[in-house]
């Protein structure tokens, strides 16, 4: 057993050791000596405190000092520490739709699994299999992408809560391992897990293919995003990617139906379809999608309709409003995009400018393949050295303490049964004195 | 061995007389001036002769001188039965560990009581005491003091009022000792004595008092009457002065009241002086105080 706030027990052990040291200081009325001529003394009543050889009243003695007890112990948290293993494992399996085949990641996993391990499922969102044993069994491919920044995270909340029986934790990634797995914080979370990391590959699913970065900009020929595409690069003809900066035509969303295409709507003036105006129209220091962020004050006229179907959001201003989002449509999308490009200044020849136009005109969410993780993306994601100590593992901010209502309602119970059997002890002194016959001749 | 015990006591009473503080009214022949005049020795004035007197006691040389008949008066003596009334009860029972107030009064009583018989008074003596009360009639008898000394090797203790037996005494004698702490019936004694002494009476008052009463010892927080065990009262410094104040008030009343009653009134205070003083003083009120106090 080990206690989360000792101090607290420290302090019942030191009211206990007080009680047992009040219970040798009595007050009590003194022994009576005889005197003849008593009633010439005035009537008053009198106790005296002195040190008891022996604690008085042992029975009142020992239910106080167990409830001290019990409650410091409560206040302090005891936990039930189970016998400690060498190693547990976490493990992260990948069921999103990268992966081919779900019973590799089953395979793996279930080799991988012993009792007291964890098993968590992930996709864009991670899951905590318990039971693992007969729950394995029932792991399904998802449709959603894998993102390891949250699987991360909640491996390291399930290493808290199996610290304290182990003396180290091993993290085993069974995943395809792709690139559009990681995000600007997968680093950031990997670095907080203080041990090397397995990393086991299984096979990717067939469309997680790479597709070229190119947008198709119908726009006039002075017109800032289309010098911005070309400045950047990006421009091309007939891309899976077409960028309009006029008006849209049913013809364009055919296209963007038909197949697996994007189609960027980006007025020069006026709101984006599905955009109304807002209340106030102010300025926002910075727009960002994805990787990308464009640091430029710009204007905030419009915001999305909340009428509209859901829609996600690829780009966001630096306050987290949307500045651009996605519908899907068929097999493709459409991105509308709120974000003015002035017609002044030199803001269409800046590369982040054409990061964040490479960031809109990536290809539709639903579509978006990735390749594989970078070989120095999968060196940093496994890292080197030793396992993760349990000691090196932050304790859980919460941690159940299922004795302490046990011990505070001891600790209850003997309260209440104090005064009881102090009403049963005899008493520590006679009668008061403060009742007197009256007294006789001479002691008027 | 209550002859040894008391052997000390009678030593030092020898040679102590103890006069009536008044004529007697006894017709025995004692040593006290008696109020009744007679044929003895002892010539007191002459009287002119009256018809009926003896003749034996016209005093022929002064009819020489005067020519003229006077009878020769002599003072008659009588005896003056004491009675010894000794308090054994709780309260003489103090300190626990002496029975010095106790030890005090048997002594003073047998001192007395050998005083008189030594002038040749019959003397008699009441120990109450609940359980072992005794009762001496008044006797000349050489025994009577050592079965006064047996009666008395007792211990002090129980609680009984003194005034019954005070009026038992004072029917047997014409001279009453109360030796006593007066913490008991206090006025229903003084009522009897009051009575005893307008009779005519001698009425001797010893009040036994002990050092730990006038001074208590401070270490004592908490005092309980031996007496009355449920009268228990606790010996703050306040509470001490006012004691003081109290007791001391209550003892010059005391002696007022019976000095008003026409009894002597002595203090004896255990520890403090000799018991051949203190004897002086009860059987010579006047001369034993100016030796107690020169």
């Amino acid at each position: 057993m080990t206690f989360l706030a000792p101090i607290f027990l420290y302090i019942g052990m030191a009211v206990a050791a007080g009680a047992v040291a009040l219970h040798f200081i009595v007050t009590r009325q003194p022994t009576s000596s005889p005197l003849p001529t008593v009633r010439f003394i005035p009537v008053s009543s009198v106790r005296v405190t002195t040190v008891a050889p022996v604690p008085e009243d042992l029975w009142v003695l020992l239910i106080r000092v167990l409830a001290a007890l019990l409650i410091g112990a409560a206040f302090a948290r005891p936990v039930l520490v189970p016998e400690r293993r060498p190693v547990a494992r976490v493990v992260l399996a990948d069921v999103s739709r990268g992966v081919a085949q779900i019973e590799e990641v089953r395979d793996s996993s279930r080799r991988l699994l012993a009792d007291g391990d964890a098993l968590i499922a992930f996709d864009s969102a991670p899951r905590e299999i318990t039971n693992f044993a007969d729950s394995l069994a029932t792991l399904r491919k998802s449709g959603a992408e894998a993102k390891l920044s949250p699987a991360l995270i909640a491996a390291l909340r399930t290493a808290s809560e199996l610290r304290a029986a182990v003396d180290s934790i091993e993290l085993v990634i069974v995943s395809p391992l792709r690139a559009s797995a990681l995000d600007g914080a997968t680093h950031a979370v990997r670095a907080l897990w203080p041990g090397r990391v397995r990393l086991v590959h299984v096979a990717a699913s067939a469309d997680t293919l790479a597709p070229q970065v190119g947008i198709t900009v119908r726009a006039a020929d002075n017109d800032g995003v289309a010098i911005a595409a070309k400045v950047a690069g990006i421009a091309a003809s007939d891309a899976a990617v077409r960028l309009l900066r006029d008006t849209p035509t049913a013809a364009d969303s055919s296209w963007a139906a038909a197949g697996r295409r994007a189609l960027v709507r980006w007025p020069v003036a006026g709101a984006p379809p599905g955009w109304r105006a807002r209340a106030t129209v102010d300025t926002a220091g910075a727009v960002i999608a994805g990787d990308a962020a464009l640091v430029y004050p710009l204007e905030r006229r419009w915001e999305p309709d909340s009428a509209a179907s859901p829609l996600r959001v690829v780009a966001r201003w630096v306050d987290g409003e949307p500045a651009a989002v996605e519908r899907a449509v068929g097999a493709g999308c459409v991105r509308d995009v709120a974000i003015p490009v002035p017609t002044r200044g030199d803001l269409v020849l800046r590369p982040s400018l054409g990061l964040l136009l490479r960031a809109l005109g990536a290809p539709c969410e639903s579509t978006t393949g990735s390749s594989a993780m970078a070989p120095a993306d999968m060196l940093s994601l496994s890292g080197t050295g030793p396992l993760a100590a349990s000691d090196a593992i932050e304790p859980p901010d919460t941690v159940t303490t299922p004795l302490v209502p046990w011990l505070l309602g001891a600790a209850l119970f003997l309260a209440l049964l104090e005064p009881l059997v102090r009403r049963g002890s005899p008493p520590l002194w006679d009668e008061d004195l403060s009742e007197e016959p009256v007294d006789q001749r001479g002691a008027a | 061995m209550a002859i040894a015990t008391f052997a000390p006591v009678l030593d030092a009473v020898r040679g102590i007389a103890w006069p009536a503080l008044r004529r007697v009214r006894s017709s025995i022949p004692g040593p006290h001036v008696s109020v009744v005049r007679g044929s003895t020795d002892e010539f007191v004035e002459y009287r002119p002769y009256r018809q009926g007197d003896d003749p034996k006691k016209i005093d022929w040389k002064l009819v020489g001188r005067t020519d003229r008949v006077y009878i020769r008066v002599s003072q008659e003596r009588a005896i003056l039965p004491t009675m010894i009334l000794l308090d054994a009860t709780a309260s003489m029972a103090f300190p626990t560990a002496t029975h010095a107030k106790w030890d005090l009064a048997r002594r003073i009583g047998i001192a007395l009581a050998a005083v008189a018989r030594h002038r040749g008074d019959p003397v008699g003596m009441t120990i109450v005491h609940p359980e072992r009360a005794r009762t001496f009639e008044p006797r000349t008898r050489r025994t009577v003091l050592e079965e006064m000394m047996r009666a008395v090797e007792i211990a002090a203790g129980g609680s009984l009022p003194l005034a019954p037996a005070t009026v038992d005494a004072m029917r047997r004698s014409a001279r009453v000792v109360l030796i006593s702490d007066f913490l008991g019936d206090a006025d229903a004694l003084l009522s009897a004595g009051r009575t005893f002494a307008a009779a005519g009476n001698e009425l001797h008052a010893v009040h036994i008092v002990d050092e730990g009463e006038l001074e208590p010892d401070p270490r004592k927080l908490l005092l309980a009457d031996p007496e009355q065990p449920e009268t228990r009262r606790p010996m703050s410094p306040p509470a001490r002065a006012i004691y003081l104040r109290r007791f001391g008030a209550w003892r010059e009343q005391l002696a007022r009241d019976w000095r008003g009653a026409g009894a002597s009134y002595v203090l004896a205070v255990t520890g403090q002086e000799p018991l051949r003083r203190t004897i002086r003083r009860i059987t010579n009120p006047e001369t034993g105080a100016r030796r107690s106090s020169g």
